[in-house]
């Protein structure tokens, strides 16, 4: 992984991605500097998953789910979009730029869409460069100790 | 003992005769003199060493959450406790017609530290009128104004008086201005986000995790907090950076909407972290974007618990 390459992790909603091309993609073919999690809706996102990626090194979050009418679980995203876009303020105010946390939400015809926003956030990190804000643990694959 | 003191005492004496409470919380004396300590009194003849005074520095709300829902439970409170029990209450953790509340009109919380470092540790005697509190140590004698001594968060306080007590016992106080409860947060955020970033650094590496800001929060009553959590581990709950960063962002965020801002776990910190600066700043958003207070009443939910379809505007694709 060279350090040009920003480290960015997905959480991504399992039913948010509704081309089955998009999905594989996602799965199988991500590049190696971007990290899949996948959650059961972006309800179940809790603000210290974004937070742990923040801290284990990841540049950038981008977090993807569905629009607020097609929901799996009627009202998970409405949940999730106050709880999140409050934390992301939150971070803002203690110096994490809040453009680091990107949303992406989903419609039904919005095949290929991921690809995209993913290669634009990964180009808008490459500009901005390192965050070094708030990475104080080693990533989980190195073991994820403390300083 | 004061005219207020009189007043409440015998009020609290009355509803325990009358066995119209089962526990009345309130202060009681201590041999240190600045740290009067919450007392629950379950009959009348225990309120001898009954006080209250500027210095009574502890959120009551704290203790409504440590009884049963059938507990009948009188309770002294000022502008932020009234507020307190009122989220509370939104929140059932216990119900309204189980609980009176006395209500007094607060003149600002003074903060010990103030005192001692002005006084030294050795305090024998503290004194307190209207107008100026007199402390006597075993060498000599100090005079303060009051405004000199208020806490932090007293000082920009914006509801001394209490919204829904069922007793308002004293005159009310002249809310400050609310202008001046922004403050801190303005000028906050109005610094450059690497000196912010430092800032919070500074204030969260002194932490020595005893989490006596979660033991006097009133909103902290969950059975197991997440940092004691043990699977999954959510956080190091060892004294490492990035364990106490988190500590102090999710506790922080763990109060949106839900914080009153009555300074009660800066009070608490044996390290003097500052922390409403965090608080205040999930307030404010919640202010702007939900126009909504915490504990102004005890109806309204909460923004985390009360989105609804009218949200779908708001999503930003």
């Amino acid at each position: 992984m060279s350090a040009q390459e920003p480290n960015i992790v997905l959480f991504q909603c399992q039913w948010c991605l509704y081309a089955k091309t998009d999905q594989d993609w996602v799965e199988n073919a991500l590049p190696e500097n971007m990290h899949l999690v996948k959650t059961s809706c972006t309800g179940r996102i809790n603000p210290l998953f974004v937070l742990n990626a923040i801290q284990g090194g990841a540049d950038g979050v981008m977090i993807s789910g569905c629009k607020p009418e097609v929901c799996h679980f009627k009202e998970g995203n409405l949940g999730a979009r106050r709880q999140l876009t409050a934390f992301q303020s939150l971070l803002n105010h203690i110096g994490y730029d809040r453009s680091r946390i990107r949303f992406v939400w989903m419609d039904l015809q919005d095949t290929g869409r991921i690809q995209k926003e993913l290669a634009v956030f990964e180009k808008d990190l490459t500009e901005m460069g390192m965050s070094g804000v708030l990475v104080t643990r080693k990533p989980g694959f190195e073991g994820g100790m403390h300083d | 003992m004061t005219d207020l003191e009189t007043k409440l005492k015998a009020e609290a004496k009355r509803l325990l005769d009358e066995h119209l409470v089962d526990v009345f919380i309130g202060f009681r004396k201590e041999n240190a003199p600045l740290h009067p300590q919450p007392a629950f009194f379950t009959q009348s003849d225990q309120l001898d060493d009954f006080v209250y005074n500027n210095l009574c520095q502890n959120n009551l709300a704290k203790f409504l959450t440590r009884y049963p829902r059938e507990t009948r439970i009188g309770m002294i409170v000022r502008g932020c406790e009234n507020r307190s029990v009122n989220h509370l209450i939104v929140e059932r953790q216990h119900p309204r017609e189980n609980i009176v509340l006395i209500g007094v009109p607060c003149t600002g919380i003074y903060d010990w530290r103030k005192i001692t470092q002005r006084c030294g540790e050795e305090i024998s005697s503290v004194e307190i009128t209207s107008e100026k509190i007199l402390v006597t140590t075993p060498k000599s004698k100090f005079e303060f104004e009051p405004k000199e001594l208020l806490h932090v968060s007293c000082a920009r306080c914006s509801q001394p008086n209490p919204i829904n007590a069922d007793l308002v016992i004293g005159d009310p106080v002249e809310a400050k201005d609310p202008a001046r409860a922004k403050r801190q947060v303005e000028t906050f955020s109005g610094m450059a986000s690497k000196a912010r970033y430092e800032w919070f650094t500074h204030e969260a590496e002194r932490c020595i995790r005893c989490y006596a800001c979660r033991e006097a929060c009133p909103m902290c009553y969950c059975a197991e907090c997440f940092v004691d959590h043990g699977a999954p581990r959510w956080t190091e709950s060892m004294v490492s950076k990035a364990g106490m960063q988190t500590w102090h962002i999710i506790r922080a965020f763990h109060q949106t909407g839900r914080c009153v801002d009555c300074g009660a776990c800066e009070r608490a910190c044996p390290m003097d972290i500052r922390m409403t600066y965090l608080t205040e700043k999930l307030n404010t958003d919640m202010e702007i974007e939900y126009q909504f207070v915490c504990g102004m009443d005890d109806k309204t939910q909460p923004p985390f618990a009360a989105f609804t379809m009218d949200d779908k505007t708001r999503f930003v694709a």
